[in-house]
Order: C-alpha cells, then structure tokens, then sequence
C-alpha cells in the first residue's frame, strides 16, 4: 500500500460504548475523490470526524502523508472540512470568515490579502468580501465554507453531504465546481453522502458502508453494474431481487417455480428489465405513475410486490388490471451471496 | 467538567451546605436528634393558621393568575406583530421593578385614606373607611400583582408554540368555544400552565415583602412567621421548621407539577 | 369586531392591573403635603429631591449598586464556563450539576440570608458584606446560567469545530468564535442579573449589620417609621431606572425573550 495518501488501518470508532465502527480498513490515494456512502447511521459521518480528528479512535490508525495523525489534535493536523451546516462564522465578514486561519498563523497581511482574495475569486465570491453570511444565500454560503477550507491549502479536503441542502439548480452547479477545483488543485477529498446518484457523479471511487462495515470500495462502475451484495444492489436502484433456492425464485409473499440456470444465491431486476404485457406469470397492477419516459408501474405478484417500467409508448394499463409479466433471465443480475 | 466545576463547588459550599446545616437544625434540640421541634411547631394554632393560610393564598393566586393568564395571553398572542411585542413588553415590565415599589403602591390605594376608601365613603356606600390594608384580600392582590407577569409570560410562550390553525380547524370541525379550549389550547398549552403555576404558587409560598407590607403581623404568612421567630424570638428551632416545610413545599410543588404535566402527555 | 374589543378590553385592565399602580406612586410622590394621599394634596417635586439628600439611601444605594455589579461579573465569571460546559460536553454528573447551580432559584431566600448569618458571618467572621457578595453572587448564577445556555443552544457547536480545523485551540475557538456570538445573551444575562440582585430583599433581610443595608431593605425599614411621601418618590425613581434599563435592553437585544 505504498501510493495511499490517506491510509484507515483497522480503524475502530466508538461513541461511550457503542461501537460504529468496528474494524476499518480503507487506502486513499492522492489527489483521489472518495465518496463515503451509505444510509443514515453506516458510520461514515463518524469516519469523517475521525479523519478529521474531531474524535478519537477506539483503536486502529490514521495516516496521513507518511504520518501518522491518529493523536495529533485535530488543529494540527492540516485538514479542511466543509460542514454540512457550512459552520461560517455570523460574526465576521465573508473575507474574515476565509481569512480566519491564516490569521490565527500571524501570516502577513499582504499575504492573507492574495490568498483570501485568489480563493474568493476560484468561488465567484470576491464580490461579495464585505457581506456577513447572514446576508448571503444558501449556494453563496456553501461557497464560502469552500473557500474557507481551501485557503487553507489542506492536505486533505473532507465534505460533510456537500450538496445536500442546496436546490436541485444550485445542487448541479456546486457539483461542477467540486470537479474543477479538484481538477485544478489536485486535492484529495473525501465526501460523505447518503445519496447514491451524487456519489456515482462525483467520485472516483465509492465506499458503500453498512453498520460501520464496507459493503463494497471500487468504482461508480463497479458499484453501479455490479453490487456485490444485496444491499449494494438494492442501493443501487435494483428494485427487484428475489432469492434463488434451486428451481424455485423466492419473495416476500411466496415463491414461483423457475427454471434458471443458477440455483442458489440472490437475483436481482431493475425496473425496466421487467417486461410487462407479456409473459409466462400474472400479477395485479396496484399503482401507475407517469414519468415522462418511462411509465412505473406496481404490481401484486406471487412473489409480492414488484416494480416495473415500460416505455411509455407501450399500451397502458390501470389499476386492477390483470396482466402478464417476466423476469427474464438474461436481463437479470446475479448476485452469489 | 472543569468548567463547570467551580460554579458547582462555589454554589454547594457556600449556599447549600449553610441552607442544610440550618435544615439539621430543627431536627436537633440540646444537642439530641428529635422530632420535638416539628411536633411543638404543628400543635401551635397560630402556626396552623399561617400554614393553612399560606397555602390557601398560594393556591388561589395560581388559580387566579390562571385565569386571568390564558384570557390576556389569547389575546396577546392574536395581536399584530408590533403591537404584540410592545404589548408583551408592558407585561414583562412589572418583573424588573423593585418588589417593594411594586407592593407599596397599593399602600396608597388599599390604605384607610387610599384611593378604595376615599370612592367607597365619597359614594355614601360606608360611612367610615373599611379595613383592606392587612387583610388576607390585601395579601391575595398584592400577590398576585407580583406574579401575574410569570404566568402570561409562560402561556404566551406555549401559545406561540401552537401549530398554526389547530384553533379554526377545531372550530370547522364543530367546536364550541369552551370545547376549543378545553380540547385542544388546554391540552397543547397545558407545559405553560404547569411552568407558570409553579412560579406563581412557590413564589407566593415564599413571598416576603408582600404579607409584610400589606398583611402585616395582623396575616402573617410562613416568610413573616419566620422572620418574626428568628427577631423576635431568637427561635431557630421554628425556623429552621419553617424553612424545612418551604422548602419541602417548593419542591413538592415543582414534582408534582411535573408529575402532572408527564402522566397526561 | 366584537372579539377585537373583548380583547381590548382583557389586555387594557390586566395592564391597569400591573402597571397602574405605578404611576399613582409617581403622582404620590409628588405631592406638596407631607403625608401619603392619593390624590396628592398639591403638586411639588421636595419629595423627589429629599431621597437625595436622605444619608441611609445614599449608603444604602451605593451598597445595592456594588453588590449588583460586582455579584452579576462574578456569576458571569462562574455561570459562562459552566453555561458552556452543560451545553457543549456530554459532562459526567451533568444533571447533578445543573441541579446544584439551579438551586439557589428554588430554596427561599430568607433561609439562605438566615444560614449565611448563622454559619458564615457569626462563626467565621465573615463581613455582612461579604456575605452579601457571595449570596447575591449565588443567586443570580442560575439566571446566568440559564440565559447564557439559551444563546449557546442557539448557536450551533459545528461552528468551534470549523475554528479547531482551522488551527484554533479549545480555548481560542471559545474566544474568536463562541463569544463573540453570545455577546447578546451575556449582556441580557448581566442585566437580569443586575436587576435581580438589585431588587433583592429576602436573602438581605437577616444580613444587615451597623450601616450596612441595600436599598430595599433600608426603604422597608424607613417606611415603618415614617410615612412620608418620599418611599413613594424613591420607588417612582427606581420604577424608572428599571424602565429605562429595560427599555434599552429590549431595543438592543430583544430583552424579553430571555426573561
């Protein structure tokens, strides 16, 4: 493991006695963009906090750049965070707030000038020096808190649901300039996220955590196309995995016979991979919606409930309809575990 | 914990560690534990009438303060933005003002030449001043002047909390008046209620100033007995008695306060 | 329109009720007669001017003066810490704590005043005023405590985080970042604390020694001998020190929602 930059080694997070996490491992390579992903409660906030050094492990390593930071106190340690609340300070001025750590360095003023100036301008904010956060909106305050941290020049860059509290227009601008100023800086970042689609936009490589566990660590690729878990796969928008145990497919309600290649582990549909209007089984439709492209639709199977979408060209079917579907083979994900 | 620690050991040593070496105290006659103090205090009359008296004061003015409180804290929370405010203001006010200012006024209006007296006897209703000054009336609206502030001041923060239109949704579902408060600006203000009657009931317990200007030693309360035993008397066993049956009160008072609030949540 | 006049009507003699009184002292006070009536018997402002003449108010205000100042800096002194540790840190003995400094509100004050005397003036030699310092300073912690918690909650903690990442120490985010956003509550707190102790009479009552007596205590003491119109005067004034006090506080700070 010689190209980690960032290196969790057997990391252990506990909050009084209730361990979060319980034994991590995950290398971060420089000037890589991680996503920590995972429900409310995986643990990967905590993580943050740990990198951070908002908190001290229960037991394991954190290293960073060849040094290892697991005691360093959390002002030393030369990492940037962007807190979901943005935490900018009511007090001061935009330019204070971004100024705010080198003058806690005594740098010289003609120097705390340039950067804070140079960073204001890589967010569009320079403008805006004289404002107190109060006075400013949301996406600007977001900004700021960028900004803020990047004056900084950090080693490592940490993002707490950067995008979360922002309108889906601001949501996609923000996404673009974390993309650019990491393209521009090369710094490493680490985000948390519980939102699987800005995950799969922003990282390189995604970390799914379940229960302070990682479910998986590769690509958006990898992540998207190929869960190696149930969870992964229900994670990652295959709405329909059912249990496969011989020649039977096995669901919430009940089974039916099938006669698949594979006989054992879990196999998983999307939504589009279900054909509707023809078909060897019958279900009940319980609920359409229209969505532009693609019409969804709910059905009551023998195996429970199942969720479809067709084209929305196809010939419709209402409520209380009885009609014929598959879960074809081929379309299907086959997951072993 | 540090930086809690010194208000912490500041507070017991110098004000609870005296308060409870004061308490042991009525428990202790000659230097020998007993319950002599206690037993000699409840077959006194007079202190069963002070004690009767204090807790029947007490519980009207809450009762009272009551009443009066969701009447006038309806209408402030209804009112305008800025009107409200000054309102609310004009409330609060009372609080910041010397107690003793507050309670002599009504020296000026209850008194044998006061403002009551003069209109009673210039409209023929009684040929003499009446007595007010030093009775327990005298007490019960000193009193509750003092402490009225507390309880608008708790019920207008619990109304401010209700959810917007629960009022007109009761109504639209055909609620009376008296249903809607009983049913639902009760039930949902009940956390204000509770916060301020305990003000007022355990600051009327232990109110001082008030039953001695306008009771005088004619309606002695706990607070004035008290003071009367340890001046006049040099009796630090009633005191200490005393002090322990307040305290025992406002304690009591805020447990089952909360008790209350709690079982009908 | 006619719920608009009931609840005139409700407001207006539930403020006559509170505040009317006042402002037949101010009249009382300023009668030319020299015993209490209402009305007064002529108009003259001798009572106003007597109270600054009168030695014991002036020692005695000076007394109440010292103790408010000085007992609300050094129960801001204990009560900010402690106001930052209760809310901040998952603190062991926490609630205990909180129950300890919150006491002083609910033990009565005239058996505190009484076992200050017994226990520490009498057997240690504590002065009275010393002992007034340290009473009133107990008193008015919880006040300062509870106000000073109040804008802290409002303040969100991620905020000293964000200061520590920065390169501030504990103590440096506390100084550049928190205090500088509570200004408003600890200034709320001063005042009511200030204000509280001022007024104060229970806790004083049994500790008054030779010449030393707060205000309060020397305006009851004084009315039971004389009833002349300057307690009257006296209270007008105080009324409108609290007025003023409380009139610039609420335009500041929006006082009353601390209170």
């Amino acid at each position: 493991m010689s190209d980690a930059y960032v290196s969790l080694q057997n990391l252990s997070l506990a909050y009084g006695n209730s361990i979060v996490v319980p034994d991590l491992n995950i290398d971060i390579r420089e000037g890589e963009l991680i996503a920590l992903l995972g429900p409310s409660g995986c643990g990967k906030t905590t993580t943050m906090r740990a990198i951070a050094g908002l908190m001290a492990p229960h037991s394991g390593k954190i290293i960073i750049d060849n040094v290892d930071v697991t005691r360093m106190p959390a002002n030393k340690r030369g990492i940037g965070l962007v807190f979901q609340s943005y935490a900018l300070f009511p007090h001061l001025t935009a330019f204070e707030n971004a100024a705010f750590g080198l003058r806690l360095q005594k740098r010289p003023a003609a120097e705390i000038e340039e950067r804070v100036t140079h960073w204001l301008a890589t967010v569009d904010l320079v403008h805006l020096a004289d404002r107190k956060p109060a006075e400013m909106s949301g996406g600007q305050q977001q900004r700021l808190s960028l900004a803020r941290s990047l004056v900084m020049e950090p080693k490592v860059l940490l993002l707490d649901e950067p995008l979360s509290n922002l309108d889906a227009r601001l949501r996609l601008e923000m996404r673009t300039e974390l993309q650019r100023v990491q393209r521009d800086t090369g710094i490493t970042m680490v985000f948390v996220t519980h939102d699987q689609a800005e995950a799969l936009a922003l990282a390189d490589r995604i970390v799914l955590m379940k229960d302070g566990i990682i479910e998986q660590l590769g690509t958006p690729d990898e992540l998207y196309n190929a869960p190696r878990t149930v969870f992964g796969a229900d994670f990652f928008g295959f709405e329909n995995i059912f249990e496969v145990s011989g020649q039977d497919l096995i669901g919430a309600k009940g089974k039916m016979p099938v006669a698949f290649g594979v006989t054992a582990g879990h196999m998983a549909w999307r939504p589009g991979a279900v054909s509707v209007g023809s078909g060897p089984w019958e279900g009940v439709v319980t609920g359409v919606a229209f969505a532009g492209e693609k019409r969804e639709y709910v059905l009551d199977t023998d195996l429970g409930q199942i969720k479809a979408a067709t084209d929305a060209s196809d010939p419709a079917h209402q409520i209380g309809d009885r009609v014929f579907f598959d879960l074809p083979e081929a379309a299907a994900f086959s997951i072993s575990g | 914990m540090a930086l809690a620690l010194p208000a912490a050991v500041f507070t017991a040593l110098l004000f609870l560690l005296p308060v409870t070496i004061l308490l042991s105290e009525a428990f202790t006659i000659n230097g020998e534990w007993s319950l002599q103090g206690y037993v000699d205090f409840a077959t006194t009359p007079l202190n069963q009438t002070v004690f009767l008296r204090t807790l029947k004061l007490g519980a009207l003015v809450a009762f009272t303060s009551a009443i009066i409180g969701y009447a006038c804290a309806f209408c402030i929370v209804n009112l305008e933005g800025k009107s409200r405010g000054r309102i609310f203001g004009l409330v609060v006010l009372p609080l910041m003002i010397s107690p003793v200012a507050r309670t002599y006024a009504w020296i000026v209006i209850l008194g044998r030449t006061g403002i009551v007296n003069d209109t009673i006897v210039s409209l023929g209703l009684s040929d003499t001043p009446i007595r007010i000054l030093f009775t327990e009336t005298a007490v019960f609206i000193g009193l509750l002047q003092l402490f009225l502030p507390l309880m608008i001041i708790s019920l207008v923060s619990s109304m401010e909390n209700l959810p917007r239109d629960v009022i007109s949704a009761a109504r639209v579902l055909g609620a009376n008046w008296f249903q809607v408060f009983t049913k639902v600006i009760l039930p949902l203000t009940k956390d204000g209620l509770v916060m301020g009657g305990t003000l007022v009931f355990t600051g009327s317990l232990t109110a001082y100033i008030t039953p001695a200007i306008l009771g005088g030693s004619r309606v002695l309360m706990l607070e004035t007995l008290l003071y009367q035993r340890v001046n006049v008397a040099n009796d630090f066993v009633s005191a200490g008695v005393i002090a322990t049956i307040l305290i025992v009160m406002c304690f009591a008072a805020n447990l089952l306060l909360k008790r209350i609030a709690k079982a009908r949540s | 329109m006619q719920y608009k006049w009931t609840s005139r009507l409700v407001i207006g003699l539930t403020l006559t009720f509170l505040i009317g009184p006042f402002l037949i002292i101010v009249l009382a006070g300023l009668s030319a007669g020299d015993f209490m009536t209402f009305p007064p018997e002529g108009l003259s402002l001798k009572w106003y001017l007597k109270v600054f003449t009168v030695d014991s108010f002036r020692a005695s205000f000076t007394l109440s003066m010292f103790l408010a100042v000085f007992g609300t800096i050094a129960a801001l002194i204990l009560g900010v810490p402690a106001a930052y540790a209760i809310s901040r840190y998952d603190i062991p003995f926490g609630e205990t704590i909180k129950t300890i400094v919150a006491a002083p509100i609910i033990v009565p004050g005239i058996i505190v005043g009484l076992a200050l005397l017994r226990y520490l003036v009498v057997p240690l030699n504590f002065t009275v005023t010393l002992a007034l310092f340290l009473a009133h300073t107990a008193l008015v912690l919880p006040y300062a405590v509870r106000v000073v918690s109040a804008s802290l909650n409002n303040l969100r903690s991620d905020m000293e985080e964000a200061a520590v990442l920065l390169g501030c120490t504990r103590l440096g985010a506390f100084m550049k970042v928190v205090l500088p956003n509570i200004q408003g509550g600890v200034l709320a707190a001063f005042i009511l604390g200030f204000v509280t102790s001022f007024n104060q009479v229970p806790v004083s009552l049994f500790l008054s020694g030779p010449g030393v007596r707060t205000l309060p205590i020397d305006m009851l003491s004084y009315m039971e001998i004389t009833y002349d119109p300057s307690v009257a005067a006296l209270s007008a004034l105080l009324a409108f020190l609290s007025v003023i006090i409380v009139f610039i506080a609420e335009k500041f700070l929006g006082f009353s929602r601390y209170v």
